[in-house]
């Protein structure tokens, strides 16, 4: 009975209660999800709850699953970039760069892609991770009540769509990144643009933490709900701004320097308690350090190619395709065919939006992927959900899912 | 450090570990199946391997599977591996990949599986990671975890029948569509 | 090296690229090469075709001889060493590709060949280097009515002579050459005449760009999207060797398989165009008098008919047998026959013989695939035919007749005749024929939706494979006459065609020994994954 009342009490003292004085009460299941405006994407919760406490919880991913596995099979390497968009779509091009980055060690190009699409591939990727706090953040501070952060979170996010919707075509699913380079260079007036917007979002951020930062409601709402100990969170698996705010620095960007990462200065902000208030401040604190690597990134880029040299993975110029033999021969064999990528198995991970984002790849020779594996930080990271609300009350869900920053494609692929 | 991992490995396990191998970069360690508890138990505990942090885990399905070589005239770089997997060999492998956040390193373990005999013992009283992910591992390959505390599916329903990633299962395989009663109880 | 390998006086012992390799005398260097797992880079060299050595794409360097000899005509030589892949070879391919497509046309959006074209294949894997021309190309016709069945794109042309070679090696008639000279050379035919061999499609085959076209086929569908299965022709009784290439239930067009025995690499135009009979005037659904009904009834009825007509005097039903239909079909139903209900009137139908057709090539005068198959597995090589089953029915002899497929040449009257037979029960994947006039109507598979056995006129049992399901509710013959059998009490209890094959030739004298000509099943490949054609 004892170990009843200190779960389902949670964290008030057993000894505060009176015995006579217990009503009598049993178990309920409730049902939250999977449409529901708190279950980001599509998650349903099966929750045994006590009154208002969380007693037991099943977690149940898979509404959103697309398959994403079983088509890459039948896809060539290059037409896998789309569905590489739809895992994280946040921050899809962290998705892409990943990817990419996969093939190409499988390739042995990883070397040789060009500096200056490396510098664009982190700025893209750190663009997105930008973009993929703030929907974060936004969503969160929504769900809690204070819609103003959303508004002008997602208005900031708004800006940086429109930058890369000029440099990729896209607003939110840009297949921009390409095996061995990135698909077209930066927009002539990129630098300006951007500079400029990571100023108006400094601003805007200012703005947010302000509102948030010492809101009483804030503040009780994320304080000291779901603390996570940073062993668990190492057995959990769990990464990213996750991880870091239980304490364990962490972060691939450091540990496992890729693309032009080594080159650039930058702090990891880490967390203590691991409880969704050090979340909140971890992303902040991260969406911070992006902007100033992107300044740095910027101001470091040189010219060059963006494409890596080599006729059999690059595509060629749509003039020379419309013009020479040769070149459509090789944009024929490319589409066709597909890269023919050596036989081998690899494993390459990167820091995406929600943590280790890695992709393991299965190669037979030919243009297509016998397998394609994404390990997904969302779905590692929402296993720990379960342990996490057990105890708390429903309310606490919504913080404590929020700052997992479940997203529902690279959750259920 | 890149084949330390691997050679106290094949130290202490001997005859476990069937084949080591390090192709880009990567330490890969073939480990027999029935010592694949004791070899991650080792590499979570001992104090040089200290692999605390799971990476994940998968199963590859090698049916059919015909490498094909690139030929001598194209100068790619290619690893030599045979040019076809022999008739016996096990069409399917777990993947499991762990890391040491302590000492920065990491080992790919895989486990040779043959189709009639597709189970392997569970390693998430290790790491509580494996749990969802070994429930992934089954519902796309069928993978049978033992010791598993809650084996069922995790992204396909429940009525769904066969396992999806398998490669005998067509991309285009239709299921019956579920209707599940509900009674009044 | 450690021991001399005991050379015979018919085989050469040669060294290609370090690995040492024992052909027999007069192999080529490329045909040598082969065997130890090097494909060397050829447009002109054909296995099945005369050497003519005119493109130079597979020069390779041999020890000893100042220049880069081309590997389809030198004749390995004892101790002989070949370098095919060193600098010199490996930087000659790059050289002739580049000479090779310096006049070509960028046509690869809209020529059929694309996915499957040799020069686009050896373009991408030896060379992938950029243009270097800055003149404009010779232009020449490009859209060229070679004959009934191809098209010439001049331009395309690499120059091969392959197809001039197939004419007269093949088809044996002179009917391709080439015309003027230099780079303004192009494929002709004599002035008036046309090229209308009956292998003339081969030609396309064997074109490694898109130059000559079938005009079937060209258009229609893209060749990475098409799916390929392996079966046997069905236009007459050589049996040759195809693939059926296939997408969405359909087929796009055949094209020949190697097979030494048979058909090497050829077969002839019509029978390509066997496949347009899969989608005309097919019966889809089982039918009584004339009138849709399901499977259950129609069956049900066709059994109580036969029955009726068996019980009343045996020796007046008669079965037709079909040497359009595979083996296992004609098993089953002679088992049905001959063992369940006893009936003993047999005759095989099927078309009549096309005299003209017997050339000492490919086609044989007799156009139905299956006639051998027919014969062994009824056992009487003296079956009688359609000639006979017209007379007896014109006399009345005949009660009831079981037919299995729709080709049997009756005249007008014994076509009444049959048609007003109290029991008319037909087996057939066709409309057409006694199919039109049967009592009960029974839906069956057509060749390329089954899987099962023909026997070719050299006896050889060849399989079939499954390329998609049949159409509506068809099923396959053997289930067909399986469930005919259930319904008037015979179990004849095939589950599956394998069962049927494996009891035919444990049982029928002819086909022992011929168990492992079941093979390997397959699935449709995309042929995107396989190699290239050509």
């Amino acid at each position: 009975m004892a170990e009843i009342k200190k779960l389902v009490l949670g964290r008030k003292i057993v000894e505060d209660l009176d015995e006579d004085q217990e009503l009598p009460s049993e178990l309920m299941t409730v049902n939250m999800g999977p449409s529901h405006p708190a279950m980001h994407g599509t998650v349903r919760i099966v929750l045994t709850v006590d009154g208002e406490r969380v007693v037991e919880s099943d977690v149940q991913p898979g509404f959103l699953h697309r398959c994403f596995e079983k088509e890459s099979e039948y896809a060539t390497y290059t037409q896998i970039f789309p569905y590489t968009d739809r895992l994280n779509y946040i921050s899809p091009m962290i998705n892409n760069v990943g990817y990419a980055m996969a093939v190409e060690k499988l390739l042995g190009l990883t070397d040789a892609v060009p500096v200056r699409a490396q510098y664009i591939r982190v700025i893209v990727s750190e663009i997105s991770r930008i973009t993929d706090h703030l929907t974060c953040v936004g969503a969160s501070a929504m769900e809690l009540g204070a819609f103003t952060p959303f508004l002008y979170f997602l208005k900031a996010r708004e800006w940086l769509f429109e930058l890369l919707e000029e440099l990729s075509g896209a607003r939110l699913t840009y297949s921009y990144v390409r095996i061995g380079g990135v698909v077209s260079d930066l927009t002539p007036d990129f630098h300006e643009r951007l500079i400029d917007l990571l100023d108006k979002i400094d601003g805007v951020m200012l703005e947010v933490e302000a509102l948030l930062n010492n809101n009483r409601i804030f503040r009780d709402r994320m304080e000291g709900v779901g603390p996570f100990s940073a062993e668990d969170a190492i057995a959990f698996g769990l990464s990213g701004p996750v991880l870091r705010a239980c304490g364990v620095d962490y972060d691939v960007r450091k540990d496992n320097p890729y693309l032009v990462y080594d080159r650039l200065e930058f702090d990891v902000p880490v967390g203590s308690a691991g409880d969704c208030l050090d979340r909140y401040l971890v992303r902040l604190e991260e969406m911070r350090q992006s902007s100033k690597m992107l300044r740095q990134c910027m101001r470091d880029i040189p010219a060059g190619p963006v494409i890596v040299d080599d006729p059999r993975v690059a595509m060629p110029p749509k003039k020379e395709a419309y013009n020479t033999i040769e070149a459509m021969i090789r944009h024929f064999k490319h589409i066709v065919d597909g890269i023919r990528v050596p036989p081998g198995e690899a494993y390459t991970w990167v820091e995406g939006g929600n943590g280790e984002l890695g992709f393991f790849i299965v190669s037979d020779g030919t243009g297509r992927p016998w397998k394609c594996y994404c390990r997904s930080p969302s779905l590692i990271n929402t296993q720990s959900v379960s342990k996490t609300i057990q105890g708390h009350l429903i309310s606490d869900i919504v913080p404590i899912f929020g700052m997992i920053n479940m997203i529902g494609g690279e959750c259920d692929k | 450090m890149a084949g330390a991992v691997l050679e106290a490995l094949r130290a202490r396990f001997g005859g476990a570990i069937l084949e080591t191998t390090s192709a880009y970069g990567d330490d890969v360690a073939v480990v027999k199946r029935e010592s694949l508890h004791e070899v991650a138990a080792f590499l979570r505990d001992d104090p040089a391997m200290a692999m605390s942090y799971p990476c994940y885990c998968t199963c590859v399905d090698y049916l059919g599977m015909e490498l094909l070589t690139i030929s001598p005239t194209t100068p790619l770089a290619v690893p030599a591996i045979p040019s076809s997997l022999p008739e016996e060999a096990p069409r399917y492998a777990m993947v499991y990949e762990l890391r040491s956040i302590k000492h920065r390193h990491r080992i790919r373990i895989k486990v040779p599986l043959t189709e009639g005999d597709l189970k392997v013992q569970t390693l998430s009283d290790l790491w509580p990671a494996f749990n969802w992910l070994e429930r992934e591992t089954f519902d796309m390959y069928g993978v049978a975890f033992e010791g598993h505390p809650d084996l069922r599916r995790i992204f396909m329903y429940d009525e769904f029948i066969g396992h999806p990633l398998r490669k005998d299962y067509p991309k285009e395989r239709r299921q019956p569509l579920v209707r599940r009663e509900f009674s009044d109880e | 090296m450690s021991e001399q390998p005991q050379a015979s006086p018919q085989t050469v012992t040669l060294t290609i690229d370090g690995r040492q390799v024992t052909v027999p005398k007069g192999t080529s260097v490329i045909e040598a090469a082969k065997q130890v797992g090097i494909e060397v880079s050829a447009f002109c060299y054909h296995p099945g075709l005369t050497v003519v050595a005119v493109c130079r794409q597979c020069l390779v360097k041999i020890d000893g001889q100042p220049k880069l000899q081309p590997s389809c005509q030198a004749v390995c030589a004892d101790g002989m060493v070949v370098h095919t892949a060193d600098d010199w070879s490996r930087g000659a391919r790059p050289q002739m590709l580049e000479f090779t497509l310096v006049n070509h046309p960028i046509d690869c959006p809209i020529c059929d060949k694309a996915g499957e074209c040799t020069l686009q294949q050896l373009y991408f894997e030896h060379d992938n280097a950029a243009s270097r021309m800055d003149v404009p190309k010779v232009r020449k016709p490009k859209v060229v009515d070679l004959g009934p069945h191809i098209v010439l794109d001049a331009e395309r042309c690499i120059l091969c002579t392959r197809c001039i070679r197939v004419c007269d090696e093949v088809a044996g008639q002179h009917q391709l050459e080439m015309k003027n000279r230099g780079d303004h050379e192009e494929i002709a035919t004599a002035p008036g005449a046309e090229l209308d061999n009956a292998y003339s499609i081969n030609t396309v085959d064997v074109c490694p760009v898109g130059a000559l076209t079938s005009k079937d086929f060209r258009f229609t569908m893209r060749a990475w999207e098409l799916m390929t299965t392996p079966s046997i022709c069905t236009g007459c009784a050589t049996g040759c060797n195809i693939e059926i290439h296939h997408k969405n239930e359909r087929v796009w067009r055949l094209v020949p398989r190697f097979n030494a025995e048979v058909n090497r690499h050829w077969m002839c135009d019509e029978g390509r165009f066997t496949y347009h009979k899969l989608r005309t005037r097919r019966m889809v659904a089982p039918a009584i008098d004339g009138l849709p009904a399901r499977w259950d009834e129609a069956i049900g009825h066709a059994a109580r008919l036969m029955a009726a007509a068996i019980q009343k005097s045996p020796a007046g039903v008669g079965v037709v047998f079909s040497p359009q239909h595979t083996n296992e079909d004609n098993y089953a139903l002679v088992r049905l026959a001959r063992e369940m209900w006893g009936v003993t009137r047999f005759y095989v139908g099927g078309k009549g013989p096309v005299p003209e057709r017997a050339d000492k090539i490919l086609r044989d005068a007799d156009i139905n695939p299956n006639r051998r198959g027919v014969k062994a597995v009824v056992g009487d090589a003296t079956i009688a035919g359609a000639q006979v089953l017209g007379e007896d029915l014109s006399q009345g002899e005949i009660s009831a007749l079981l037919v299995l497929g729709h080709d049997l040449e009756l005249g007008p009257e014994p076509m009444e005749r049959a048609a007003m037979l109290e029991a008319l029960v037909v087996i057939a994947d066709s409309e057409e024929g006694i199919a039109a006039r049967a009592r009960v109507a029974l839906p069956s598979a057509a060749w390329a939706e089954v899987a099962g056995t023909m026997t070719n006129r050299q006896g050889l049992v060849q399989r079939l494979h499954q390329a998609f399901a049949p159409p509506g509710q068809a099923l396959p013959a053997w289930e067909i006459i399986t469930r005919l059998g259930q319904a008037s009490g015979a179990a004849l209890g095939y589950g599956h065609v394998r069962q049927v094959f494996e009891e035919m030739v444990g049982k029928v004298g002819e086909l022992s020994g011929q168990a492992a000509r079941w093979g390997r099943e397959t699935r449709p490949i995309q042929l995107r994954f396989a190699n290239s054609r050509g």
